[in-house]
């Protein structure tokens, strides 16, 4: 459940901050985030990333639907990629990459503060 | 092991950040390519989607409405000429940034910065010809003769700075994000820099080509190849004109010592194949409503972002329409509640190289005459992307600069020619523009036409009043026979051009009794002219099919003119083809495809149509025929040019047995029936493997009409295989890669009635609907309305900003 809401809470982060912030500033402040949030590395890692990596897809996806632009797909050829889809699966990771290692980041910013771990096996 | 972990991780993860916003050789930094919200996605909303009711200008005096029609055209309302420029320079920006930066930057020599090391040729060579040179003398001259001028475009300067200003990263155009880079301030130096860029897109010379021709084929053979006046020219100013002015004396020198050498050199490049242009006018008397109606179509490469720009500019004062440059102040061709303009390129050898014979090695005094002059050095700094920049030093002579020197383009051969040309004097046609813009009648365009210097155009008139007109106004020097046909030696004063022809010498006509006014880049007078005009490139064929059909319509209509501009009747073909098919004879007739293919031909009605299969097999028969009759000519090392078309269809006409068709290095006497029979060869050999790729060979299919995007290598921003008729030396002049570029027809009633029409869209975003909408229209041969608006108009109205 904690998983999820700070995989939704990230995505949120990037919804309110990213337009107007560069990436760079959003990745400061999902780092804050997850070190303010308790949570396990692993789980920091992956919501993160999530959270960056589906809002970042989901705009895209949002952008290139409600415009019916084909800059999209002339992007994808200019890349050599040939169409949109891997254009749209590399945002995704790229953002999921960004967020994922910006959380690990804050996550294990907290556990330097921590005085002594209260759950050893994570979570 | 914790304080380990983390560093370890946030160095990992200020890598990764670092990382994605590096570029990797060609790859642009990924991480701002591709965020949502800043990178390229942003690019794929149109215009309409992102409109605002208020945008902020400032330095107006008050405020300025915009208006945007249907189709992205936006009329701007202001209540003077600052205002309304420094509007135009914000809205242009605001639609066409990378495209006005990216042509000053190719005009600067400056696309090295852009690319990196790929371009540093091309940079060289704008420098080296003295565009910026040329544009630094023309912000001068602009200065101190005209500060009106001056004002206007400093305040259109400001309104294009003001929108880089206030630029975010979502809107910033989508080459910026791949070519990674920013937009930089606009100047006036710029928008001089761009008219002087037409000027080199317009202008050539083959002087080098000529020497060479000289010194291979002597005078007598030149002069039969290459006749200036070739028997049936149909020039611009109607033949029979009377010249109302006594010429200015021209002495030529007696005895006139050409340099001998014969020069392998990479000559500069010259305008696209397919450059030119249509305009005319039709007086009241021909047609249906008694209206004059004007007409005009420049023939330029076909690009994306389209050249042109579809703008309405007013003010209490006046109220212009028609095609804008990006870049440049006011309507390029177009027409106001008065009168209507267009142009076409007035070619004229207006491009002259003196030989320099430099003292010593030092290159610091030349020999003129008994004396020696003083060069001066120019030091061009050419920054170029990843590396650093390149040094090139360009010697001036008085003539100008020496292009060709031991450091470029010699083949080590040890040559020194400067360029003499008029682009380097201080001239200053943005005024032109300003004044034709408001101009009400004949006079308004006449005092216009002064200022204009180069790139020489037909300026072609018609106004309210009833009047039609035709003036070729450039700056134009004054020539003995000849001159300036090969090159000359510097170190001759008596080479130096005399002067320039006035102004008022300049051919023109207002009114003639034949009811209309025409030109298509042929030659701009009969040979009764009192001076010497010569240029290479004079066509022959969409003038005389022009005139021939206007000679005979009447009850005229804006339809039947705008049909006109999309006649794809193949003249050169019709001229051609039965010579051609007579000469073949009957030996081809026993091979199935040579049957099916003449037969095809004999049933053709030279309608160049982008369905019918006839003009493909004519135009790579001619082709093939062509090249084999000028093969010893096109063989030689040195660079020559061909005889026209038009030249070679005489002779084939008149002299099928001449020894022009003979090819001296064979034991054979050649004529032309044994390069006809050779070329139909070839047309089997191509078509056999055209029909075996390919298949179909329907014209259209074959020549495949390409507008391409300013940077080749964006190949999925160009739109290829376009549907539509016509050729080079037809009136619908679309071939492969060039053709009509701006389409306008205006009837001059009492209320103007306007269309036009480009191969485009008003939107320079690839990603917007508005980028490339019009080329459907446009190769249909259909128009889009271009009446004047009313700011309170409210049919077709997209939106509305107004600017405060």
């Amino acid at each position: 459940m904690k998983f999820i809401l700070f995989t939704f809470l990230t995505a949120v982060l990037v919804l309110i901050f990213n337009p107007f912030l560069p990436y760079w500033s959003v990745m400061i402040i999902i780092a804050i985030f997850a070190a303010l949030i308790d949570n396990g590395g692993v789980a920091a890692f992956f919501a993160g990333g999530l959270g960056m990596g589906l809002a970042w897809l989901g705009q895209s996806i949002y952008i290139s639907t409600f415009s019916g632009s084909s800059l999209p797909d002339k992007m994808g050829e200019l890349m050599g990629f040939g169409s949109e889809m891997p254009l749209l699966a590399l945002t995704g990771i790229l953002g999921f990459l960004l967020g994922a290692f910006s959380a690990l980041t804050g996550s294990l910013l907290r556990n330097l503060f921590k005085r002594k771990p209260d759950n050893i096996y994570g979570g | 092991m914790k304080y380990i972990g983390f560093l370890v991780v946030l160095a990992l993860t200020i890598a990764l950040g670092v990382a994605v916003s590096t570029p990797f050789g060609a790859i642009p930094p990924l991480a701002p390519l591709l965020d949502p919200n800043h990178g390229f996605w942003q690019n794929s909303i149109s215009e309409d989607e992102l409109a605002e009711d208020e945008l902020e200008l400032n330095n107006l005096s008050s405020e300025v409405q915009v208006v945007y029609d249907e189709n992205l055209i936006p009329h701007i309302f202001a209540a003077n000429e600052a205002d309304l420029y420094r509007a135009q320079g914000y809205i242009t920006a605001k639609h066409r940034l990378w495209q006005m930066e990216f042509q000053t930057m190719a005009a600067a020599g400056r696309i090295s910065e852009i690319v990196g090391p790929l371009a540093i040729d091309l940079d060289r060579m704008t420098r080296r010809k003295g565009l910026a040179y040329g544009a630094e003398k023309g912000i001068k001259f602009t200065q101190e003769t005209d500060p009106e001028t001056y004002a206007l475009l400093e305040a259109y300067a400001d309104g294009v700075n003001q929108y880089i200003d206030q630029l975010e990263d979502a809107q910033l155009p989508v080459e910026y994000k791949i070519l990674n880079y920013r937009p930089e301030p606009w100047t006036a130096f710029k928008s001089i820099l761009l008219l002087k860029y037409m000027t080199d897109m317009l202008v050539g010379d083959r002087d080098l080509e000529y020497s060479n021709l000289r010194k291979i084929l002597g005078e007598v053979m030149l002069d039969k190849l290459y006749p200036e006046y070739p028997i049936g020219v149909e020039p611009i100013i109607e033949a029979g004109h009377k010249w109302d002015f006594k010429s200015l004396e021209v002495t030529r020198p007696d005895s006139i010592n050409y340099p001998n050498d014969q020069l392998v050199i990479d000559p500069l490049p010259q305008p696209e194949e397919g450059t030119g242009s249509n305009n005319w006018a039709v007086s009241g008397s021909k047609t249906k409503s008694g209206n004059p109606i004007l007409a005009n179509d420049p023939h330029l490469s076909l690009n994306l972002p389209s050249l042109w720009y579809s703008m309405q500019l007013t003010t209490p004062n006046h109220s212009v329409k028609g095609a804008t440059l990006p870049g440049a102040l006011g309507v390029i061709s177009g027409f106001n509640e008065n009168i209507a303009w267009g142009v076409t390129n007035a070619t004229r050898d207006t491009r002259d190289w003196y030989k320099i014979t430099f003292q010593d090695k030092a290159r610091k005094a030349y020999r003129y005459g008994e004396r020696w002059e003083q060069t001066t050095f120019r030091i061009e700094e050419i920054k170029v992307k990843g590396e650093p920049a390149l040094i090139d030093t360009v010697v001036y002579t008085h003539y100008g600069p020496v292009v060709y020197d031991k450091t470029f383009n010699s083949n080590r051969q040890d040559v020194n020619f400067a360029l003499k040309w008029n682009v380097h004097e201080g001239s200053n046609e943005q005024k032109t523009f300003l004044k034709l813009n408001t101009a009400k009648n004949h006079d308004d365009y006449n005092v216009a036409l002064d200022n204009f210097t180069a790139p020489a155009q037909n300026f072609v008139f018609a106004s309210k009043s009833g009047d039609i007109a035709m003036r070729i106004q450039g700056k134009f020097p004054l020539k003995w026979k000849g001159q300036g046909k090969f090159f000359m030696d510097g170190a001759d004063p008596q080479m130096e051009w005399q002067g320039y022809i006035p102004n008022e010498q300049n051919a023109s006509t207002l009114n003639p009794s034949r009811g209309f006014v025409s030109s298509a880049n042929q030659h701009p007078t009969d040979s009764t002219y009192p001076y010497y005009v010569f240029d290479n490139s004079y066509e022959f064929y969409r003038n005389r099919r022009l005139n021939n059909r206007l000679s005979e319509m009447s009850n005229i209509t804006v339809e039947d003119m705008q049909g006109l501009q999309f006649d794809d009747f193949y003249l050169h073909a019709s001229e051609a083809l039965p010579i051609m098919l007579d000469l073949l004879g009957s030996d081809v007739e026993n091979d199935a495809a040579a049957k099916k293919y003449i037969s095809i031909l004999k049933q053709w009605d030279f309608y160049a149509d982008p369905n019918q299969k006839a003009p493909t097999l004519f135009y790579i028969w001619w082709r093939e025929t062509y090249s084999q009759i000028w093969k010893d000519l096109s063989e030689n090392l040195a660079p020559v040019v061909l005889p026209s078309y038009y030249q070679t269809v005489l002779f084939m006409k008149n002299e099928p047995n001449s020894e022009v068709f003979d090819h001296k290095k064979t034991s054979e006497r050649e004529t032309a029936a044994t390069h006809i029979k050779f070329g139909f060869k070839g047309l089997l050999e191509v078509m056999t493997k055209w029909e075996e790729e390919e298949g179909d060979f329907s014209w259209a299919n074959y020549k495949r009409t390409k507008i391409q995007h300013l940077v080749p290598q964006f190949n999925s921003f160009s739109v290829e295989n376009v549907y539509t008729g016509g050729g080079a030396g037809i009136l619908n002049a679309t071939s492969g890669r060039s053709g009509a570029s701006w389409r306008m027809v205006v009837e001059l009633g009492p209320e103007v009635k306007a269309f036009g029409v480009y191969p485009g869209g008003q939107s320079g975003n690839p990603g917007s609907k508005f980028y490339s909408n019009f080329i459907p229209i446009w190769a249909n041969g259909e128009y889009l309305n271009f009446d004047l608006r009313t700011p309170d108009q409210v049919d077709g109205l997209l939106f509305k900003t107004n600017l405060n």
